[in-house]
């Protein structure tokens, strides 16, 4: 019995460790709890069924948090390493900025593939520069990453809105080549898709590679980490660069989803992550945390929008009940670690 | 003469392990009395007891002939004890006169700073220490000289009958601590009993009247100063017995293995060894002697200023951890949960995580490699862990500091630098380490153990080193040491002759 008892425990943390085995049920019971809380109180639609399991408003909860749960798988890491990215709101809107630039107004005599590949090579590079830049700084000059990233994240605003002169670019209301980037980049199955495929990777990243054992080990003791022969600089960088890239990747996501590359589009996507990212369970404090805590965080904030949308909920009552789920949600977890 | 103050049999334990077993203790007025003992002897809590901040579980503590209870830092201040510890407990963003009037009961409170009554509270007990700065500078802009000035001031303004220096001239140089025992003279003469607490026989032998030794938690005794000698209190130091002491062969026949030259740092002055290989040497000496900036240095943590390092003969220059474990030294450090382990991680996970890109298959972390590394070094150290997947706080210390070792012995450096590898550890987990520690200098390896317990050096150790001040007071084979060597050349006045 107890032979099985622990035999299931090393299966089952295949995560992280054996506790997290336990996390990781009360997560999928808190996810449960709510799917069930969202059919109960679902309006019926006119042939009794329930509109919130109507397939295609399941999909539209997935399509409507990859944005920021593609945000979040990186901010994960971040936390993880004890440390924050505020800057992603802002390398979003500098993303689509420079996405939607580039299809109206760069390279005009490329072919359609060219142009939508050198589009995205433009917003991906400029993202994993701005994520550098927040790696560097953090890592080189020793600055707390809470005031580097909110200092990146006015001036990558301000950078976006000088480029584009603070006026959104509207794209794909005609027969070229942003029409066509547009309507790849808007369906479903292709953000869901990736979605799923980045939150593999990033899950992968986290409990299978020596990268995501010394993200973790980082956050949970630097001294140590440090005593224990760890690239500690290295590991920061790059979990800041993958920030900017998961945040430019969204950019680029946005542009098509809204027709327009916006400079003040993604306030306040930074904290929808950041809580994401606590909901699921990660420590604030880093050393301990998970991908699947931060999906579950995500979907738990997706469904809860939802549910109170079909109910027409006031979107200003909204907010407020959204923040008591993240109070609740990380005192819950307090109390299970107390205990 | 009634005693001012006076520790009865008291007694406290942390976690089953003893800290004060039973000590006895007495203050007369008027009088400066010196409290010395090795390191771990309990001089710390005992006077952490007086000052309030820990309780003793048994024993009576006594002031004016009256039992009494000092369960909070103002309790001691009522009872007329000035405290002033090493560390010493300033807000270092608060002025002189801030710290001394904060939390004293001496000083009328009132909601709101008003400078110039500070000023003129303050004024007068600064006068008394001489303290000459501005009563309305910063603390953290003053030297340590000066803090210790402040620290005496606050005291008398608290009206402190009794002050108690845990090792107060630590940090200062020869011409601050001429002035503070003059200074410490000239309070006697007031009539304000001191506690001094202290290693260095100078100190006691020129300001004390008399002196209390403790070991292992208990008083040995108490002498007059006048009537003893420096070998009399090095005895009651160290007179422990060292239990069979095991024929440790002086394994010089090993090629020299890593060579240290006139090793200069910030804390260490123009050290120079040799360590064979096979040979695990002893680092004695004082807390703050530089034993651990010696690891410090040789693990890239502090910068080398002059001197040099050489591994089998070739130049190394360690310049963080990372190079040092690159270039083949390693370094189990002193505080296990500070510098060594990362708590919430498993302890698979925690031994494995400077060596896991070894155990890849295709760039992915096998769980079974990682496995087979591990479990055989577990069942070597016994290890005793619910599954290797359990969280490394929830084992004991011992268990932790196998974990710890685990890691080094999948690195396996050259040379390992063990900072006090047994400190606060059970028994039987103390012997495994040692037995580890000889087994790794029967593979060959060059080992380096510090520790504050001398029995442990001269059972463990082929040779000795005792660090004074930054320097190497004594080079000596073990089997020609003794206890009472190694203390006079860890506490005598200057680093003597060089041997080498």
């Amino acid at each position: 019995m107890t032979l099985h008892a622990r035999e299931l425990a090393v299966r089952a943390s295949s995560g992280v460790s054996s506790a997290f085995a336990v996390d990781g049920v009360k997560r999928m019971a808190a996810l449960a709890g709510v799917i069930l809380l969202a059919i109960l109180i679902s309006p019926a639609a006119s042939d009794g069924s329930r509109i919130f399991l109507d397939p295609g408003n399941l999909t539209d909860i997935l399509r409507q948090v990859s944005l920021i749960g593609i945000i979040s798988l990186a901010m994960t890491f971040v936390i993880l390493t004890g440390g924050i990215d505020l800057s992603v709101g802002s390398i979003l809107a500098l993303s689509t900025s420079l996405s939607a630039m580039a299809l109206t107004r760069f390279w005009p005599s490329s072919s359609y593939l060219a142009h939508i590949c050198l589009t995205l090579l433009l917003a991906t590079l400029a993202s994993a520069l701005a994520g550098t830049l927040n790696g560097a700084v953090i890592a080189l000059f020793d600055i707390q990453p809470f005031i580097a990233t909110l200092a990146s994240m006015i001036g990558l605003r301000g950078l976006a809105k000088w480029i584009t002169q603070n006026a959104n670019i509207d794209i794909g209301f005609g027969q070229d080549v942003a029409a066509a980037f547009a309507s790849i980049f808007r369906q479903k199955s292709l953000v869901i898709g990736s979605y799923a495929l980045l939150a593999f990777v990033f899950w992968i990243l986290l409990g299978r590679t020596v990268f995501g054992r010394h993200v973790r080990a980082i956050g949970d003791n630097e001294t140590a980490a440090r005593y224990a022969g760890l690239p500690i600089r290295r590991v920061k960088s790059i979990v800041y660069i993958l920030s900017g890239l998961l945040a430019g990747y969204a950019g680029i996501l946005y542009t098509a989803e809204n027709s327009q590359g916006n400079p003040n589009a993604g306030v306040g996507y930074e904290l929808d992550a950041i809580a994401a990212v606590v909901i699921g369970g990660t420590r604030l404090s880093g050393g301990k945390g998970s991908i699947a805590g931060t999906i579950v965080g995500t979907l738990i904030m997706g469904i809860l929008t939802n549910m109170l949308r079909l109910k027409n909920v006031d979107s200003n009552v909204e907010m407020m009940i959204k923040a008591i789920i993240i109070v609740l949600a990380v005192a819950i977890q307090k109390q299970r670690r107390a205990a | 003469m009634a005693d001012l103050l006076r520790a009865e049999k008291v007694a406290r334990s942390y976690g089953g392990v003893y800290a004060l077993k039973g000590v006895n203790f007495a203050l007369r007025a008027g009088e400066v009395h010196a409290l010395m003992g090795e390191n771990g002897a309990g001089k710390s809590t005992l006077i952490k007891i007086l000052a309030g901040s820990v309780k003793p579980d048994r024993g009576s503590i006594l002031v004016d002939e009256k039992p009494v209870s000092i369960n909070t830092p103002l309790d001691s201040q009522r009872f007329g004890l000035g405290i002033i510890y090493q560390e010493l407990d300033f807000f270092p963003n608060l002025t002189v006169g801030e710290n001394i009037v904060i939390r004293n009961l001496h000083f009328p409170q009132s909601s709101f700073v008003n400078y110039r009554r500070i000023d003129s509270f303050c004024r007068p007990f600064l006068d008394q220490v001489g303290f000459n700065g501005d009563s309305r500078g910063l603390v953290g802009a003053l030297p340590i000289g000066q803090l210790q000035l402040v620290a005496l001031a606050r005291a008398l303004s608290m009206n402190a009958r009794m002050i108690l220096m845990d090792e107060p001239t630590s940090a200062l140089a020869a011409d601050g601590v001429r002035r503070l025992l003059s200074l410490i003279c000239a309070l006697r003469d007031r009539g304000i009993s001191i506690v001094y607490v202290s290693h260095k026989m100078e100190e006691v032998f020129a300001v004390c009247d008399r002196a209390t030794v403790l070991r292992d938690g208990e008083t040995i005794g108490t002498r007059q100063v006048q009537n003893t000698t420096t070998a009399e209190l090095i005895r009651m130091m160290v007179g422990r017995d060292v239990e069979n002491r095991q024929q440790t062969e002086s394994s010089r026949a090993g090629d020299v293995l890593l060579s240290v030259n006139a090793l200069t740092t910030g804390k260490l002055k123009n050290v120079s060894f040799d360590l064979h290989q096979g040979e695990v040497l002893g680092v004695a000496g004082l807390v703050g002697s530089g034993r651990s900036a010696l690891g410090a240095a040789l693990f890239g943590l502090d910068p080398v200023k002059s001197g040099d390092i050489r591994l089998r003969g070739n130049s190394i220059k360690p310049r963080s951890p990372a190079s040092a474990i690159a270039q083949g030294i390693g370094l189990v450090p002193e505080d296990r949960k500070l510098q060594g382990l990362m708590m919430q991680m498993s302890v698979l996970e925690n031994s494995t995580i400077s060596t896991i890109g070894r155990m890849c298959r295709f760039g992915f972390i096998s769980r079974n490699h990682e496995n087979e590394m591990a479990e055989p070094l577990f069942r070597q150290l016994k290890l005793k862990s619910a599954s290797p997947l359990s969280q490394v706080s929830t084992l004991s210390g011992g268990n932790q500091q196998k974990a710890l070792l685990a890691r080094w012995l999948l690195i396996d450096p050259d040379v390992l630098f063990l900072d006090d590898p047994a400190r606060g550890i059970d028994i039987v987990a103390k012997q495994d380490i040692y037995r580890i520690i000889a087994r790794l200098a029967e593979a060959g390896k060059g080992l380096i153990l510090v520790s504050s317990e001398l029995p442990e050096l001269l059972n463990c150790c082929h040779r000795i080193i005792v660090l004074n001040q930054g320097r190497v007071s004594l080079t000596v084979d073990s089997s020609e040491a003794s206890q009472e060597l190694i203390m006079a050349a860890a506490i005598s006045a200057q680093a003597g002759g060089e041997q080498q």
